[in-house]
């Protein structure tokens, strides 16, 4: 009987509100942390963090607290994990992450079809694309939001098993990341010259296009 | 690292194999079969970094079922390959064992 990774979360989820509040907190630290590890089997991480849940929860019953159990260095016990867990396969990274992608064209593409479609009303609006500008152009968002997401793990990783939570200063990071990285697609967006050769591309073409995008990204998670 | 959490490092998959080989356990009960063993200082958590190097090694396989408690747990069972390994290990633990225990006893007593 194998129980999927998104039943194991939910589980743990529910669990969680048993602990005690000290273990609560030196278990999330922990689960936090795992989960940050993009790059391991999710099946994997989830079922060895509901192993170690029911544990704590078993040794709570007796009086011991996670840090009994685990350790007084709960980072190096989560690097001693990782260690031994097996990677996600390439194909399920492969799959994720370009359903992703697919899914934020294609709102992209119904978003501008509405602004096509709704704009002339008030201003006029080409809907004249230049495939080399817009190539360039997704790609500065593709490359910023992967740095984005890089920098903020990084923040969570740092804020983890610590006694002391600079949650301020993190969300200053945080923040000024996210603005710096808006502010250079902004820029591109303006600056970025018209290269190339040009095609009309009108707002139904677009609502078909964005409609078809998110299709194909909905059946790539099933 | 004290000696002593020194030797267990290397002895612990042998210990761990020999549990499960008697009956199938859970992380939990695992912990406590070696700590009544009287290995009280093996803390209890190490014993999963343990039990997924050995899973990946194919000497052991987890299966979630209902436990005596009630909910599901991850109960291990030993595999083919884990028998012959823990066989291995037990046979090289005696010719380790008895040599070393002379030795260490002369030692003793000149002290």
């Amino acid at each position: 009987m194998m129980i999927e990774a998104k039943q194991l979360i939910e589980l743990n989820n529910q669990k969680r509100t048993g602990l005690s509040e000290e273990n609560e907190k030196y278990y999330s630290d922990f689960l936090i942390y795992m989960r940050l590890q993009l790059s391991l089997s999710e099946q994997q991480t989830e079922e060895i963090l509901m192993e170690i849940l029911d544990h704590i929860i078993d040794g709570q019953r007796e009086g011991k607290t996670a840090r009994m159990i685990l350790g007084d260095a709960p980072k190096a016990y989560a690097d001693d994990i990782i260690e031994q867990l097996p990677t996600e396969k390439k194909r399920n990274v492969v799959t994720f992450i370009s359903s992703l992608a697919l899914n934020l064209l294609g709102y992209f593409m119904l978003f501008r079809g509405l602004l096509l479609l709704i704009g002339p009303m008030f201003k006029d609006i080409s809907s004249e694309v230049y495939p080399v500008t817009s190539g360039i152009l997704v790609l500065i968002i593709f490359i910023s939001s992967l740095i984005g997401v890089k920098i903020i793990f990084s923040i969570i990783k740092h804020s983890l098993f610590k006694e002391k939570q600079t949650p301020v200063k993190d969300s200053i990071k945080a923040g000024t990341m996210g603005m710096v990285s808006m502010g250079i697609i902004i820029c591109a967006t303006y600056f970025l010259p018209d290269l190339g050769p040009s095609f009309l591309f009108p707002w139904y073409a677009s609502f078909i296009t964005g409609g078809t995008l998110l299709g194909t990204s909905y059946l790539l998670k099933k | 690292m004290s000696i002593r959490s020194q030797l267990l490092k290397g002895i612990l998959d042998g210990c761990v194999l020999s549990v499960i080989e008697k009956e199938p356990v859970y992380g939990y009960e695992l912990s406590k079969k070696l700590q009544s063993s009287g290995l009280q200082d093996v803390s209890e958590g190490t014993i999963y970094p343990v039990l997924l190097r050995l899973q990946k090694n194919n000497l052991i396989r987890g299966e979630m079922q209902p436990s005596d408690s009630g909910p599901n747990r991850k109960y291990y069972y030993l595999t083919e390959e884990g028998h012959s390994a823990l066989s291995d290990i037990s046979r090289e633990w005696e010719q380790i064992v008895s040599p070393v225990t002379s030795l260490l006893k002369r030692g003793h007593h000149d002290d």
